[in-house]
């Protein structure tokens, strides 16, 4: 009995003593389990700092790849140029990558910093380069400034990665070439609040586009305001309206300038004037513009958009082109109204097919027409009316990928055999330069 | 050359086609919906063999993303969709998007159980989450530091938190970001002198702290009663987005969220019906 005693203490002293030092080691284990929980938590959140600054910065980009086939080799000028640029000589088809962006946005939510690229094998350029800071109050109004889209209509602003024709319409490849400008503009977009429907840009811009090729002390105004008519959650139609506004000045840098009149009697064409007091002088470029979108869900097929734009003026060119300058002009300034308009009409056909027609036409110089193209009017080929209807269908094979097939059909104003003069002989007729695109594009 | 491309364009409608005929319903979006959608879901399954529905969280941001890509078929969002959110949705599917509000949320507040602070005013919320008041002594409470929670900037629970109770001012730097409310809750759970914010279905484990507007006004505690009479000064609604007008097995799925089955999910899950 003392035996089974003894044995049963002894056993009950050692397993209170191994208790004692099991208790022990727990509390020294638990403790150092804190400690390292407390040094991850501690890296956790270094982390999650680290994590948190890189995520404001937002890498994208996207790569057009194309082919493209027109229906006559060595067009005249400025043929197939406004449709994915100007086919090289002896050629009719050719691939080529027209888009190779590289943008990096840093999005601090009230401040922003964008750099964008262009690269492609002819070389690199740079598209955008801009801080849009937004006040911290109401969140409403912000400054824009650097190198960015000039806030004029919609197809301007519009991604050439989202638009549904390979190109813009060719009044805005004119007047606006690159779409960027270097410039300051003001903003008000409310995200919050009754007037969250309205949107209104104005800025003050160089007027010579993108580069940093500024040649004259004039500085352009440009603004725009856009609503999105708050038709009710219900309603299957949205319309967004816009107008807009561009006031600026060309440098001339001759004693010649040439205006819409009759240089001989019977006779519309440019007038000259001449005075060196011409020299340095601003020559209006000024643009007046109206743009809709309509958007309306097709019950059991999809979405279907219509957009158009008009735009009218006066635009200071050259005998050669109404293209805005983007570097002094070294020969005499013409000055042109003009009139210019798009309709554009794409339904979408459930998630991944787009079927898009587009009519857009251009008249350079809206006091003319053809029968007034002669020698003695000093009519040009930049005074050439364009129409051009496309025809296009998309395929979104995912989200980042898509197969864009798009042919247009261009129409040159066909000029007077009997009157123009031979330098214009090509127009006499329209001109086989009708253009079908090929385009793969990858996004990221 | 043509019957290449005649070939191709054959082969893309036909997919489209196929995958149009499918009875599966994709729904991605808010971290505060993913358990009532995952619910829901379950739910309809059981009684409708013949669809499925895949429930993801990800944020109300990222939700918003994958419908304006077309990578889900519903978008759950605690917050509603800005117009710049409209505008790319416009742009790529030539629709505005509908906006369904499925469900009512009290934003509560949560700090831990053995916290002695029963109430706060949408001031004193504010000026704790953007740092100007750092100790809990300046509210009433103990002399310790607060821990503040929060939640990543692509929710829609951060996104309403920070224009509606911040009112666009910024987080404290100080303020840790956590990938979900359940993370939220469980760090608050841990954390003495935690605090954290999020959708009224995660507060079990914690305590919610009534709210006042105001310094003057009375606090309320968010349960039904007070949100839906609007007391309660953080209530919001919950939406799911789709692209175009439901239909097929989509518009029943939806009718039957909102209709008495789906919304006694809403409250089985801890959130308000919408009627």
């Amino acid at each position: 009995m003392i035996r089974w005693f003894t044995v049963a203490l002894v056993t009950f002293t050692m397993q209170t003593r191994g208790l004692a030092q099991t208790d022990s080691s727990i509390a020294i284990s638990v403790e150092d389990v804190k400690t390292e929980v407390d040094g991850m938590n501690e890296s956790l959140t270094e982390v999650r700092n680290v994590v948190d600054a890189l995520r404001k910065i937002k890498v994208s980009g996207y790569i057009q790849a194309q082919y493209r086939y027109t229906d006559l080799i060595n067009q005249p000028f400025p043929l197939g140029n406004f449709s994915g640029g100007q086919f090289p000589g002896n050629t009719k088809n050719l691939f080529q990558i027209r888009r190779g962006r590289l943008k990096v946005n840093y999005d601090n939510v009230l401040t922003q910093f964008v750099l964008q690229f262009d690269v492609i094998p002819t070389g690199l350029s740079l598209k955008d380069a801009y801080v849009s800071i937004t006040e911290p109050w109401t969140q409403s109004f912000g400054l824009q400034m650097g190198v960015f889209n000039r806030p004029f209509g919609y197809e301007i602003v519009y991604s050439s990665s989202s638009r549904e024709s390979p190109e813009r319409s060719r009044l805005f490849q004119t007047l606006f070439p690159g779409e960027r400008e270097l410039g300051a503009e003001i903003f008000y977009a409310p995200q919050l609040g009754k007037l969250n429907f309205l949107r209104v840009d104005l800025g003050v811009f160089n007027g010579s586009g993108p580069n940093a090729n500024e040649f004259d002390n004039f500085k352009d105004i440009i603004g725009h305001v856009a609503v999105q008519l708050p038709l009710g959650e219900e309603s299957p139609v949205a319309l967004d309206l816009g107008v807009s506004g561009y006031f600026g000045k060309v440098r001339s840098n001759t004693n010649d300038v040439y205006s819409n009149g009759e240089p001989a009697a019977g006779v519309k064409g440019f007038v000259q004037a001449t005075d060196t007091a011409n020299v340095g002088k601003g020559i209006t470029r000024k643009y007046l513009g109206g743009d809709v979108q309509l958007y309306y869900d097709v019950p059991s097929i999809g979405g279907l958009i219509l957009r158009s734009e008009y735009i009218a003026g006066t635009q200071p060119g050259t005998n050669a082109t109404t293209i805005s300058p983007s570097a002094q002009p070294t020969t005499a300034l013409y000055k042109r109204k003009f009139s210019g308009w798009y309709v554009n009409l794409v339904q979408n056909i459930g998630n991944r097919e787009q079927v898009v027609l587009k009519y857009d036409v251009y008249d350079p110089n809206t006091n003319v027409k053809a029968s007034n193209f002669m020698t003695t009017s000093k009519l040009t080929v930049a005074d050439i009316k364009y129409s051009t209807f496309g025809l296009g269908f998309i395929h979104h094979w995912d989200d980042n990928v898509k197969f864009v097939f798009y042919y247009e059909i261009i129409k040159n104003e066909i000029l007077d055999k009997g009157t123009s003069p031979a330098s214009l002989s090509a127009y006499t007729e329209d001109v086989r330069d009708n253009v079908f695109t090929f385009r793969v594009q990858v996004k990221f | 050359m043509k019957s290449l491309m005649l070939k191709m364009f054959l082969v893309m409608v036909f997919s489209n086609v196929v995958l149009l005929a499918e009875e599966s319903i994709t729904v991605k979006g808010s971290d505060t919906m993913v358990i009532l959608a995952q619910r829901w879901a379950e739910r309809y399954m059981a009684a409708h063999k013949d669809v499925v529905v895949s429930v993801t969280g990800g944020g109300s941001g990222t939700g918003i993303s994958a419908l304006i890509n077309g990578t889900t078929d519903i978008c759950n969002s605690s917050r509603p969709m800005k117009p710049s959110e409209r505008d790319k949705l416009k742009q790529r599917f030539g629709t505005r998007g509908i906006e369904i509000k499925c469900a009512q949320d009290g934003l509560s507040l949560y700090v831990n159980e053995s916290n002695p602070i029963q109430e706060l005013s949408i001031q004193q919320i504010k000026s704790i989450y953007t740092g100007k008041i750092s100790n809990w002594k300046d509210v009433g409470g103990p002399d310790a530091r607060i821990i503040m929670y929060s939640r990543e900037n692509n929710s829609g629970t951060y996104v309403y938190f920070k224009d509606n109770v911040l009112e666009g001012d910024d987080f404290a730097p100080t303020a840790q970001n956590m990938p979900g409310t359940a993370a939220v809750v469980n760090a608050v759970a841990r954390d003495k002198w935690g605090i954290g914010y999020g959708g009224a279905a995660y507060g079990k484990g914690i305590r919610e702290l009534k709210v006042k507007a105001d310094a003057d006004s009375p606090a309320y505690p968010p349960i039904e009663e007070n949100i839906r009479s609007g007391k309660y000064p953080i209530s919001r609604f919950l939406f799911m987005y789709v692209k175009n007008k439901p239909t097929g097995a989509m518009k029943e799925y939806i009718d039957w969220i909102l209709g008495d089955d789906g919304q006694k999910v809403v409250n089985d899950v801890g959130y308000f019906p919408i009627r």
